[in-house]
């Protein structure tokens, strides 16, 4: 009985701890350059003003609002991963991965505000999601050529 | 029946990224480099194909099936624990010293888990006996998990660069650990049906888990060159050409 019970923790631990370091793994990938501020500013996003907000000051803003600002960009870059310059319209496996571990870090935001233990943690982790899905649509409007249309002018004629 | 739906097209999309993973690294310049990674996706083919013939022609609940069943199962935990050799084998290509030591540890560790499952059965059950298998398996299986810990640690340690490797042994990791803590979880609860569902969910989810981190390390990421100068116990000079 206690030999399962220390099976069964033990095993639940290193599932979550596999599936995290696999996710930091795949967002540790590096493009040839950053994308993500040019998509951002098109797109009004809010993720990197609220990174610097938290790297800067340690301090996050109100939290409903703060959800309410992760949430939107996650629709809308989840929508440009689909949409932008994808000729398939389907998002990759590791893009699914990086959108199951988004709503499990979100899981983990809402749990760490209730049992007060700092959510600046995992508002990192979901803005580093942001970033690298914003770095991929930013690269794949970067690949093709639109005629005289920036990868702005693009993205918001979209 | 809906959770038997789901259970199946989880399996179905497994066997799919499988035959594909199989055909890519069958030709792709990779191939010998991932012998291993390819002999372990052969048998969980392999297997799959079996118990669906055997399903087909004899039917769920037949004592064929159960054979053939536990049989596949055994074939697939020594495959697990080759394929956790090979990943060892690779992380210390460079480092015979290492490879040494690891090979010791892996053939003592194999032993190990031999004896404490013939301990648990002697005087009780025959070897041969069906639940001999089963506490082996499981034993071996939990074995593999703890075996690609240590090596995840060790590549930490090492600072390795070797990012499809890394990603390899994490995807090792998740196909171990769910079905491992579900597995727990149903001997815990002495097989509760929920605690049976969640394993029938389990063990596909895991499985496509490490598929699709496997597919990503195979195909995306290109394995780092590594030149290591200097012997073992001095301090090594990395010089890498990622691409």
């Amino acid at each position: 009985m206690i030999v399962a019970l220390l099976i069964l923790i033990l095993s639940t631990a290193l599932f979550f701890f596999y599936f995290q370091v696999t996710c930091q793994k795949i967002l540790g990938r590096q493009f040839d350059r950053e994308y993500f501020q040019s998509i951002a500013n098109a797109n009004r996003l809010e993720f990197p003003s609220l990174r610097k907000s938290l790297e800067d000051f340690g301090a996050p803003v109100d939290y409903s609002r703060l959800r309410m600002m992760l949430r939107c960009d996650f629709l809308a870059l989840t929508y440009l991963l689909k949409n932008a310059a994808n000729v398939n319209q389907r998002y990759t496996y590791d893009e699914r991965l990086l959108i199951l571990y988004f709503r499990w870090q979100f899981l983990s935001l809402a749990l760490r505000r209730l049992l007060r233990l700092g959510e600046n943690t995992a508002v990192l982790r979901l803005t580093a999601v942001l970033q690298y899905f914003a770095n991929v649509v930013g690269q794949r409007v970067n690949a093709v050529k639109f005629g005289n249309l920036t990868a702005a002018d693009y993205l918001l004629n979209l | 029946m809906n959770s038997i739906i789901v259970s199946d097209a989880l399996q179905y999309g497994g066997i799919l990224i499988e035959g594909c993973l199989l055909v890519y690294m069958a030709c792709s310049a990779q191939r010998r480099r991932l012998a291993g990674v390819g002999l372990y996706l052969f048998s969980m083919f392999a297997a799959g194909q079996v118990r669906a013939h055997i399903i087909r022609g004899y039917g769920l609940r037949s004592p064929e099936y159960t054979y053939v069943y536990w049989t596949t199962d055994f074939v697939l935990v020594i495959a697990s624990f080759l394929l956790v050799c090979y990943l060892f084998r690779r992380a210390f290509e460079q480092q015979e010293k290492m490879w040494r030591f690891a090979r010791l540890l892996l053939g003592l560790v194999f032993v190990l888990a031999i004896g404490v499952s013939s301990l648990s059965f002697l005087g009780n059950y025959s070897l041969l006996s069906p639940k001999y298998v089963v506490e082996f398996n499981q034993n071996l299986y939990f074995t593999c998990l703890v075996l690609n810990t240590m090596l995840y640690l060790t590549l930490q340690h090492l600072e390795s660069t070797d990012e499809q490797l890394g990603l390899l042994v994490c995807g090792v990791g998740i196909q171990f650990a769910g079905p491992a803590a579900t597995m727990a979880l149903c001997h815990l609860t002495t097989g509760e049906s929920f605690a049976r569902t969640l394993v029938s969910f389990t063990v596909p989810v895991c499985t496509l888990g490490m598929l699709v981190v496997w597919a990503y390390a195979i195909v995306r990421v290109r394995e780092s060159t590594i030149k290591v100068t200097g012997r073992i116990g001095e301090p090594a000079l990395l010089e890498v050409t990622a691409d």
